[in-house]
């Protein structure tokens, strides 16, 4: 869910973009498949930490994009943070040695 | 349409079909655009995700609403199961009560809880008289078995006191929805194939006490109970199991009611069916961060 919210925080993004743009930011070591990917959407838009931003048809086929909330930038942040300041917990143990 | 897209298709199956209906065009379009050139049938671990996601939007659709009484319906339902197969052995020989009591869990499947009252207290009434060796309502011949000269007997293992449980728990869950007025969601028909064990008991578990346990129930039994833990943990939802523990109350008076014939096996598979439903109980407590888990 961390990697889902990360990547849109550039803008809307479509299903197939966001997996490869996780792909990108992770260097591959990342990489949902559309099940995982689609029940991750599915629930955060639930959540209202996502939301449609659009819909576009393509070859017949409706496409969505998805959009992070304010609350959804809030708890990305928040989670963010809190990852920082665990890692800084032995990040600086080992500057220190 | 290409072979691959035929199959990833049947794998959307694993999806509710509205969720099919809305979305299944979209995902199908992305399976097509990630898989490699070439490819004729889905990579495994896209095939396993999408089971995964189908049976994760199966659950989160299922855990939508309130949850107590959903969870009392559902429990209501498999007692309702459970009443019908202990009859269905026997329809030869009480064919009308077990017409009644298919009729129950219908009306109990398709939400109508007010039409099952008098049903479940009908049958109930029935199914304990015929527990205590009375005749009550119409006349049968007591004990009655599946087949003339069968050894097996209806409620051979269960006293009137576990029968009368069963049926006014029912009866019981069935009334608090019925007061509360609320309309209550249809249940999926395979609840049917959950009578199963009623036609085949398969082998035996101590075959050698006076409580015997069939091993297809106790398959079956144990097979829902993980079915629930699995779809508590997905949801973070208490509404299956409450369905459970509503089920365990009555298997566990009906257990006890045997007291005078229980060996250190019954007490463990009492435990089989108490530790999931226990299970299914506290994995829907989470405490952590709702959206980010």
């Amino acid at each position: 869910m961390y990697f889902v919210l990360t990547v849109l925080l550039d803008g809307p993004l479509h299903g197939h973009a966001i997996l490869k743009r996780i792909v990108e930011v992770t260097t591959g070591r990342v990489r949902p498949t559309v099940g995982t990917l689609y029940a991750i959407l599915e629930r955060l838009t639930a959540r209202g930490v996502l939301v449609v931003d659009r819909e576009e048809t393509v070859n017949g086929r409706v496409r969505r994009y998805f959009r992070i909330t304010d609350k959804g930038v809030t708890i990305v942040r928040a989670e963010a943070t809190r990852m920082k300041e665990a890692a800084v917990l032995v990040l600086d143990r080992e500057a220190l040695a | 349409m290409t072979r691959l897209e035929r199959r990833y298709r049947r794998l959307l199956l694993a999806y509710p079909a509205g969720y099919r209906r809305a979305h299944g065009d979209e995902l199908v379009e992305i399976l097509l655009d990630s898989a490699e050139p070439g490819r004729r049938s889905p990579e495994l671990r896209e095939a396993a995700g999408l089971l995964m996601g189908g049976l994760r939007t199966r659950v989160e659709h299922a855990a939508s609403g309130l949850a107590w009484p959903d969870g009392l319906h559902l429990g209501v339902t498999v007692l309702a199961v459970a009443n019908l197969a202990a009859l269905l052995p026997f329809v030869a020989a009480i064919p009308l009560w077990t017409a009644l009591s298919a009729l129950t869990l219908l009306a109990v499947l398709l939400g109508r809880v007010r039409p099952a009252l008098p049903l479940l207290l009908l049958t109930g009434v029935k199914a304990t008289a015929i527990a205590a060796g009375v005749p009550l309502l119409d006349q049968v011949l007591i004990p009655i078995t599946s087949a003339p000269g069968s050894p097996d007997g209806l409620f051979a293992t269960a006293g009137p006191s576990a029968v009368a449980t069963s049926y006014a728990l029912a009866f019981a869950g069935s009334l608090v929805l019925a007061v509360r007025g609320r309309p209550l969601k249809s249940r999926s028909w395979w609840w049917w194939l959950a009578v199963a064990p009623a036609i085949w008991p398969g082998p035996v578990l101590m075959a050698d006490s006076l409580f015997p346990i069939s091993v297809s129930r106790m398959a079956l039994e144990l097979g829902l109970l993980l079915l629930a833990v699995c779809a508590a943990r997905m949801a973070r939802d208490p509404r299956w199991g409450l369905a459970a523990l509503i089920y365990l109350f009555s298997a566990t008076i009906m257990i006890a009611g045997n007291d005078l014939h229980l060996t250190l096996r019954h007490l463990a598979y009492w435990a089989v069916l108490a530790l999931p439903a226990a299970t299914a109980l506290l994995v829907s407590r989470d405490h952590r961060d709702p959206v980010l888990r």
